[in-house]
């Protein structure tokens, strides 16, 4: 009984560290954001909604990996009721899945925070320029994007 | 569709209606006035002199600010209300040209408000510096609050010396100690101790050297209270708190005077932008260049406004006299956009990146396609493309905005509506909500479809690039350029790309073959030295890992696409779980239903709209687009606070 749930286990670790990590990456990189938000804000309160665009950016990596974790839930039936009896092989597989927008999640969100604060620094200057200071920001995500790609691509490659 | 014609425009008047001609193009809002580059060689105007008015501009400047001041304080202690969407777009007030002209007689009354706000200002300055004063004496007091000792008898007198003071607590034992040897008789009560400060009473003999000593060696810090402080600590803060509660009322009283002002805001606001429209009309006569007896101005215009121009001045004043030429060699006329109403709000996207310079093709038709398409795939939802497009039309019609606020709402009710059918082909209505059947296919069904699908796209985008680069190539006369820069580019990537196929990968070898042979013969044609020319021709083969890192990068559309799609069926799971358990059940199920939706909806918006830009200006414009031009700024009536009504022309 016990051998045959640790299949389980590792999935839902895998689940847990994707939600996990690329959140706290996220929470990360938008509190950075924010704090320099603050700052501009304090000094011109009508940069709120351009500032708060900002900040959203390094949001996206934490949603990322609720998506995989999500989509892990689901495939192996912890949302939904039928839970799968996954082999150990099958748990590994869902681990590594995972990993791609864990670990790129972290810490991309954290550069991509650094980079989107340095925005806030550049509309604090130079307003019309907001167009380019996200682009500045989404150069980072593009690297999220594609682990979170690769993570899609691996859950759905796993038969169970 | 494209980039407007532009005519430089040479405007000569009387001196006398100068103010006038100066009125009637800030109200047209049509010409881009420039400062006079070239000297005229003109028959009989050998005389020309620029007029410049600084004393007068120097008043109208200093008067803004003196408004500008009264509005802050105003706004310190009376924050405009915003709605939280107003943040975004800026809210103003509508007047009629009519009832804003009045405003110009302000000026006194306006004066007098200002002399006010000062007084005030004033006020609540010496009120905060009083109140931290009396703070900072209450809380240096607190701590000798149980003290039974009227303050007046601090001090030295004839035999003794009385001091309440405080030193660092870690030392208290090591002072007490060495007062008890070398000075026995001195009276020393700890009043109160925290973790870091002890705060003592002491006695002591009038100057009694070991003491004196004590007191250095440990830091003693005397407690400093003005001498108008006689009782004791508990009883002067009793008249501190008094005080400081005195000091609050009249900041009450004060602030209730600048209530009082509150109803002369919108006044305030409106002569600031009546000053401030005086401000630019004066500033921009600093352009012209004037004779004894007439004005010459010059500047830009849309080619097609020029008749409607001439009418106006010619209604306006007699003098006017309006010519127009074309831009000659080396001068840059700045550049206004023209495109269809479909097409106009992708403005927004270009102008964003850079406004396209006067000498190439606008690429905002070349991307409208592409970005409709792109935001469709990445939100990919039909629920939330309703939903979007609703939002913006209403916001639209709420707030009305003007300029790129205006193009980008437009954008997203648009990108709505791509969203919508790209939804009814995957069959997404908020997420798995509506059961309908997809029209092609659910790419959580078969990401692997939809990932080439994505790319295929990315492939035809980049292509369009290229062909936009060529043409420009060809009609810039290099017809050669065209054939070596992009074709056989072409001939290489489509060769490549058939080689995956089995049926046609002989042809695609040969066309691979040729391309790539063409390239490294043809590359390297800027080199001088025949070597280099063979290397730089091999070397740019390498920029085929930059083509395929572009294809690559268009797997976002799948990933966000699906992003947004799995993220809606999540929140219909979790509605579900919960829906299930009774009334309470089914109310929660509608605060995640509609929050989770609504959320999922900016994000998704946001990450559409942000990589959807990014696929435009990183990959597609990096294949043709320059940008650098300087957009057309018409001298117009720019205003802060007021909106103008159309005025009846």
């Amino acid at each position: 009984m016990f051998e045959s749930m640790t299949g389980i286990v590792l999935a839902l670790l895998g689940a847990a560290l994707a939600v996990g990590l690329a959140g706290i990456g996220s929470a990360i990189g938008v509190g950075l954001v924010g704090q320099s938000a603050s700052g501009v804000v304090s000094e011109d309160p009508d940069k709120f909604g351009q500032t708060l665009l900002l900040q959203a950016l390094p949001g996206t990596q934490g949603i990322y990996g609720l998506l995989t974790g999500f989509l892990i839930m689901q495939r192996t039936g912890v949302v939904g009721g039928n839970l799968l009896n996954l082999t150990m092989e099958q748990g590994w597989a869902v681990f590594m899945a995972a990993m791609p927008v864990a670990i790129v999640g972290l810490l991309s969100a954290i550069a991509q925070g650094r980079a989107a604060a340095a925005g806030v620094g550049l509309i604090a200057k130079r307003p019309e320029e907001l167009g380019k200071a996200i682009i500045f920001a989404v150069m980072v995500e593009t690297y999220a994007v594609l682990a979170l790609l690769a993570s899609i691509l691996l859950l759905f490659g796993i038969t169970f | 569709m494209a980039i407007v014609e532009m005519k430089k425009i040479y405007l000569f008047a009387h001196r006398a209606e100068k103010e006038k001609m100066v009125r009637a193009l800030q109200s047209l809002g049509l010409v881009e006035i420039r400062q006079v580059e070239e000297k005229p060689t003109w028959k009989g105007c050998g005389d020309l002199r620029s007029i410049q008015e600084p004393e007068a501009l120097h008043r109208l400047e200093s008067r803004l600010n003196e408004i500008k001041y009264s509005l802050d304080l105003l706004a310190r202690h009376f924050p405009l209300k915003k709605g939280f969407l107003e943040q975004f777009a800026g809210s103003k007030m509508t007047l009629t040209p009519e009832e804003f002209s009045t405003f110009g007689a302000e000026g006194e009354q306006v004066d007098k408000i200002y002399q006010a706000c000062r007084r005030l200002d004033e006020g609540f300055t010496a009120l905060g510096n009083e109140e931290n004063r009396v703070e900072n004496l209450l809380s240096d007091l607190a701590p000798y609050r149980d003290l039974n000792l009227p303050l007046k008898e601090l001090g030295v007198s004839e035999r003794v010396s009385v001091r309440l003071g405080s030193l660092p607590a870690a030392s208290l034992a090591q002072f007490k100690d060495l007062l008890a040897r070398e000075a026995p008789e001195t009276h020393v009560q700890v009043v109160s101790q925290d973790k870091e400060v002890a705060h003592i009473f002491l006695i002591y003999l009038r100057d009694c050297p070991p003491v004196e000593a004590a007191l250095k060696e440990h830091n003693w810090t005397d407690l400093q209270v003005p001498a108008h402080l006689t009782a004791s600590p508990a009883q002067c803060m009793a008249q501190l708190e008094e005080k400081l509660a005195r000091e609050r009322e009249k900041g009450q009283g004060l602030l209730a005077q600048v209530e009082k002002l509150l109803p002369q805001r919108p006044r305030l606001m409106a002569y600031y932008d009546y000053l401030a429209l005086k401000r630019d009309r004066l500033a921009v006569t600093d352009n012209f260049l004037s004779t004894d007896q007439a004005v010459l101005m010059t500047g830009w215009a849309r080619a097609a406004d020029i008749p409607q121009i001439e009418e106006h001045l010619a209604q306006v004043g007699e003098t006017a006299t309006l010519l127009a030429r074309d831009p000659v060699e080396g001068e840059i006329p700045p550049v206004a956009l023209k495109n269809g109403p479909l097409v106009e709000p992708f403005e927004a996207v270009t102008n964003l990146y850079s406004t396209p310079s006067p000498k190439e093709i606008d690429p905002t038709a070349a991307l409208a396609p592409f970005f409709f398409v792109f935001f469709g795939i990445t939100l990919g939802d039909a629920g939330y493309g309703i939903l979007l497009t609703l939002l913006s039309l209403l916001l639209l019609k709420l707030m009305q905005p003007k300029g790129m606020g205006e193009q980008l709402i437009k954008l997203l009710a648009l990108g709505g509506g791509a969203a919508l059918c790209f939804g009814i082909l995957t069959g997404s209505w908020f997420g798995d909500m509506i059961n309908l059947p997809p029209l092609w296919f659910n790419p959580l069904d078969d990401p692997m479809k939809m990932l080439i699908f994505s790319m295929a796209l990315g492939v035809i985008h980049l292509f369009a690039g290229m062909a936009i680069q060529a043409y420009r190539s060809i009609a810039a006369g290099k017809p050669w350029d065209a054939v070596f820069d992009q074709g056989f580019w072409y001939l290489l990537l489509i060769g490549l790309m058939l080689l995956a196929l089995p049926a046609v990968a002989g042809l695609g070898k040969v066309l691979a073959i040729a391309g790539a042979v063409g390239l490294v013969l043809t590359q390297g044609r800027g080199q001088k030295n025949m070597v280099m020319k063979f290397f730089s021709g091999l070397l740019s083969l390498y920029d085929l890992t930059g083509y395929l890192s572009d294809v690559l990068s268009y797997s976002r559309l799948l990933a966000l696409g699906l992003a947004s799609g799995v993220i809606a069926v999540a929140i219909n799971t979790m509605g579900r779980l919960v829906g299930s358990a009774g009334v309470v059940g089914f109310v929660l199920m509608l605060i995640i239903l509609i929050g989770g939706h609504f959320f999922n909806l900016i994000i998704g918006t946001l990450g559409a709209y942000v990589h959807t830009s990014r696929l435009q200006y990183i990959e597609y414009f990096g294949k043709f687009f320059e940008g650098g031009g300087k957009a057309f700024t018409p001298f117009k009536i720019n205003t802060q606070y007021v909106d103008l009504e159309e005025r009846e022309a």
